[in-house]
């Protein structure tokens, strides 16, 4: 049975500057974008920034979360074209990640970039393996 | 120095292998907010974005090389995709290193790719990480 055209469900997750803490300790990356308003300021950001590759953990769990066992990922990929700004208040910044058609999903992803912030949302190809198989990839929907 | 296209091909390999531990695995895993009771428990795998955690110690090397003349504060990560061999799980013991593959220049930024190999320490291969990364050279 083909599993094509089956959607995934859509993932809404929500930044706030502890967030962000929390991944600089655990992933390692302390760049100061990502925690000081000062130091973004300077760089010419909005301001503080969630990381990218948060953004993009998120981004992934819309396909884990569908697999049975996120050990059967097999490749996945983002690209980074907006970023999320966090505010140093309790609402912090939401991000609604839809699922899309298997197995693509459209993520809202933030990096700072030169001079430029579009408002292309990036696609994240997927391929997952199940019961063995491997199950291709088809071309993301464009989105208007 | 700045980097070019002749540059392509080196290669940086991370000082040490890196041990990778069931309590850090969680630690990453409440970090980006997934429950997912694969990330937790005796035995985990890692979520799939830890690999970057992993390999960021080649990157440090490459943006260390000072021939390449890079700035950290000037550098954007453009896009970002991981090739599965198998999960990393608690445990495993992993080398990486980082290859340059294309370097292009569009005015004043290089758009840099890069290509992370994570093997055990015995050279079993566990993924592929492949990066692009934005550094703006405009006003230095």
């Amino acid at each position: 049975m083909s599993l094509a055209g089956t959607e995934l469900p859509p993932l809404t997750v929500t930044f706030k500057r502890d967030d962000l803490v929390r991944y600089a300790g655990a992933s390692g990356d302390f760049n100061s974008i990502h925690w000081s308003d000062r130091m973004a300021a300077a760089l010419g950001l909005p301001g503080v920034i969630a990381h990218g590759m948060l953004t993009m953990a998120s981004a992934v769990r819309v396909v884990t979360d569908w697999l049975d066992d996120p050990a059967d990922l097999v490749e996945y990929g983002v690209r980074f074209t907006n970023m999320i700004p966090v505010p140093d208040d309790d609402q912090g910044a939401t991000s609604r990640i839809d699922g899309e058609e298997i197995f693509s999903s459209d993520a809202w992803v933030g990096h700072w970039g030169p001079r430029k912030c579009d408002e292309q949302k990036a696609n994240s190809p997927a391929i997952s393996r199940l019961s063995g198989q491997l199950v291709a990839v088809p071309t993301p929907p464009a989105h208007g | 120095m700045t980097i070019d296209a002749t540059m392509v091909g080196r290669s940086y390999t991370a000082a040490g292998s890196y041990q990778v531990g069931r309590e850090k695995i969680r630690e990453f895993a409440d970090a980006i907010g997934d429950g997912n009771p694969a990330y937790r428990g005796a035995d985990p795998i890692a979520p799939p974005t830890f690999a970057f955690v992993i390999g960021s110690r080649a990157l440090e090397e490459l943006l260390g090389d000072a021939e390449l003349g890079l700035r950290l504060d000037r550098i954007v990560h453009g896009a970002q995709k991981f090739s599965y061999t198998r999960p990393i799980k608690a445990g495993d013991e992993i080398a990486a290193t980082a290859t340059i593959t294309t370097v292009r220049k569009a005015g004043p930024v290089e758009v840099i790719m890069y290509e992370t190999a994570l093997t055990t320490v015995d050279g079993e291969p566990i993924a592929t990480s492949t990066s692009t990364l934005s550094h703006n050279r405009a006003d230095t």
